[in-house]
């Protein structure tokens, strides 16, 4: 049998044993090669309560390449993008070691929830919320969790009722500021695209002079 | 004579007196640089008693720098061999040990790095008491083991496998353990051993080992043509300082013809003389960000007399009003449009004084472009020219080798031409760059010495240029043949004579910049 093959079916095996990590790995089509993983969102950290589900494909020379991981359930998280769900791990690039298996990657994935690292982003936008206001940060991701992951919700300011499709509390920023440059005449989704990508948030907002966004807004 | 097209490239080398804008240098194969290779090891392998493949980790961790490895070394050996991925970091931090440990601390000799590094080598598969399962592969069936000197053991299989995969995949040459975490590397001996069925791959490895080397030194670089594996050595270009009174280009190997020639001080791949390299990059930096949109922007727009704003008018009438400092102005005499009165949509007020003073603004803020474009539309030119002239060559050719037929004409009569076209070539790539190079000339003497070389050749170059169009036919041959060769004499003089000055200016700092250049205060 391929070398490749009996790993593969040896670690899908394994985990489905393994009852207390609580991490899944499941079969998307009949190949054993392309693979989707979930696993719940850590403890005390914004993303407790949700299901976090991840795209593996194993390439021809795993185990001695690394396996592809993204997030398919779209995270808030300075090291994973919140357009694609690629993400910034070391053991998935050039620190993989063929030792490492789909359960123990999944693991890091779920400890990488626990600690972001935003000096080396993945997201800068996410990244630049996570530093300029680490309150608000959590926030958001709380909220895409709840949305996005079946995550409990917040406790905090955001409204559950309103939820489903709130763009305003999903770019993590205030209703106010972005009614205040509405009222002016802009659309609501190109204030809320200027003012996320200006990072209008928490202290910062007292940073950017009102003409610098009303300069991006007509361009 | 009948090897003239050919005399030329192995003239070169030989010539005893080297011209001021040749440089020293030699052409390597890469047999040549295994042996520097080899010597290096040895050498270190020497000093420190240590054995060739702990040698070449040692070496290879310091990027090749053998008198900072010494000092290094000298200073805490085992700091170095453990940094160099040769033995394990010693017992006092088991983090990096794997689940074998119990079985390598009875040896005690780990705290002395560097002895155990010699006992790791040449790795004999060990036969590991069953059932041992391979960690990697799960395959049970495996008899044959191997591990580092971190006793991280895996199966004969998965290792070649992995290395196999690091060398043709990743182009590595500093083979980690396939431990996690683990920082060992493995020595050329043990990828030796797990690559015994593949010599390509051996191969592989070491020329990717040679490459590191060449890239490592300064005095060395790889020819950058495809598939060439010659290695220039220049070490007169091997400084920065050097580079800014030389122009190191050199050409590889005595196998390629046309000769692989390439700049040794920085990434062009042609010949830039006598332009030295921060000059070159400096010019193709601003033409590459500059030449369409300046031309663009030269023919399409003009600019607000009041904040010289670039104004593009895409229709409507001749009042304009600057959408960013709202000044109005006429689009035809660029006057502010309160002197036009009630004169709508027609300006008859040429001389109005408003009008003369912004068209003196306007004309100052274009000529900067202008000079911009005059430099560049004749580098431009000549390139263009350049390519052409061999176009034009290779129809010329076909008619004279017909001719060669139908006339009595021998072969060696109906060859002069293709001189003439390679001289012609190469005087306009010299061209060209003194384009560039008086783009960056301050103004003076010395300019004007220059630019007069420049002309001079320019001028032979094109009376050369128009002589290879005359229309061949065999009764005018022998005249052509003579006006042809006696001009190719001349021009090949004159470019002797431009790039030999400037190299030489360059050699005594005579050339003096309009804006600051690299290595230049």
């Amino acid at each position: 049998m391929d070398a490749r093959l009996r790993r593969v079916n040896k670690e899908i095996a394994d985990c489905k044993n393994d009852k207390a990590s609580n991490i899944k790995i499941d079969l998307v089509d009949s190949s054993p090669f392309h693979l989707k993983g979930s696993f719940p969102g850590p403890k005390d950290t914004p993303y407790e309560g949700g299901v976090f589900e991840v795209d593996i494909v194993v390439p021809e020379s795993y185990p001695f390449q690394a396996v592809k991981m993204k997030f398919i359930t779209k995270v808030y998280h300075p090291n994973i993008s919140s357009a694609s769900g690629a993400i910034c791990l070391d053991i998935l690039k050039d620190a993989w070691s063929p030792v490492l298996t789909l359960k123990s990657t999944l693991i890091s994935l779920q400890s990488l929830l626990c600690s972001p690292e935003p000096n080396d982003p993945q997201d800068a936008e996410v990244a630049k919320h996570y530093m300029t206001s680490k309150k608000s940060f959590e926030e958001t991701a709380r909220y895409w969790t709840h949305i996005y992951a079946g995550g409990l919700g917040s406790k905090g300011k955001v409204d559950t009722k309103e939820a489903a499709k709130d763009e305003i509390a999903i770019a993590g920023l205030e209703q106010t500021h972005v009614t205040q440059f509405e009222g002016l005449g802009f659309e609501r989704s190109k204030v809320i695209d200027v003012l996320r990508r200006m990072n209008y948030r928490g202290s910062n907002a007292a940073n950017i002079s009102d003409e610098r966004i009303i300069d991006e807004l007509l361009k | 004579m009948d090897m003239d097209d050919f005399g030329d490239d192995f003239k070169v080398p030989q010539r005893t007196v080297r011209k001021t804008y040749e440089i020293e240098y030699e052409s390597l194969p890469q047999s040549a640089v295994e042996r520097l290779v080899a010597n290096d090891i040895d050498h270190i392998s020497g000093i420190f008693g240590v054995e060739a493949s702990a040698a070449s980790l040692l070496l290879r961790y310091m990027n090749w720098n053998k008198e900072r490895l010494i000092e290094k070394y000298m200073d805490n050996a085992s700091a170095v061999t453990v940094a160099a991925g040769i033995s394990p970091p010693s017992r006092a931090s088991p983090s990096a040990l794997g689940p074998d440990r119990s079985q390598g601390s009875s040896s005690g000799t780990r705290t002395s790095g560097f002895r155990r590094s010699a006992r790791q080598t040449p790795a004999p598969p060990k036969a590991k008491p069953q059932p041992f399962v391979c960690p990697i592969c799960f395959d049970d069936t495996q008899a044959s083991f191997a591990a580092l000197a971190c006793d991280h053991t895996f199966c004969s299989g998965c290792w070649t496998a992995y290395i196999t995969g690091k060398i043709r995949e990743e182009g590595e040459h500093a083979i980690r353990c396939m431990a996690e975490g683990c920082a060992l590397v493995a020595p050329d001996p043990f990828v030796r051993t797990a690559l015994t069925d593949d010599p390509e791959t051996w191969e592989r490895f070491n020329e990717l080992l040679v490459r590191h080397f060449v890239a490592s030194n300064p005095n060395l670089k790889y020819c950058p043509y495809p598939s060439c594996t010659y290695t220039v050595s220049c070490p007169t270009a091997a400084s920065k300082s050097a580079l800014t009174t030389i122009v190191p280009i050199v050409t590889c190997g005595p196998d390629a013809n046309p000769p692989h020639r390439f700049c040794f001080g920085c990434p062009i791949e042609s010949d830039h003389r006598p332009v030295i390299c921060s000059i070159a990059k400096m010019w193709l930096k601003k033409c590459r960000d500059d030449s369409e949109t300046a031309n663009w922007i030269k023919s399409n727009t003009k600019e607000c007399s009041n904040c010289q704003s670039t104004i593009e008018k895409n229709g409507g009438c001749n009042h304009m009003t600057c959408k960013k400092c709202k000044h109005e102005f006429c689009w035809v005499c660029m006057g502010p449009w309160s002197e036009h009165g009630t004169a709508w949509y027609s300006c008859n007020r040429y001389d109005e004084k408003g009008g003369v003073d912004a068209r003196d603004a306007q004309s100052k803020s274009r000529a900067s472009l202008e000079r911009y474009l005059h430099y560049y539309n004749r580098w431009a030119n000549h390139e263009q020219s350049a390519k052409l002239s061999v176009e034009l060559y290779a129809k010329t050719e076909k008619k004279m080798e017909e001719m060669q037929v139908t006339s009595n004409l021998t072969w060696i009569e109906v060859q002069f031409m293709k001189k003439a076209v390679d001289e012609v070539f190469k005087c306009r790539m010299t061209l060209k760059w003194t384009y560039a190079m008086a783009y960056y000339l301050e103004k003076g003497n010395e300019k004007e010495l220059f630019e007069d070389n420049q002309r001079d050749l320019e001028r032979a170059v094109e009376d050369l240029s128009e002589l290879l169009e005359s229309q061949i036919e065999p009764e005018i041959i022998p005249t052509l043949r003579q006006k042809v060769t006696d001009k190719t004499v001349y021009v090949s003089k004159r470019n002797e004579i431009m790039l030999e000055d400037t190299a030489k200016g360059f050699l005594e700092g005579r050339w003096q910049w309009n804006v600051p250049v690299e290595g230049f205060d």
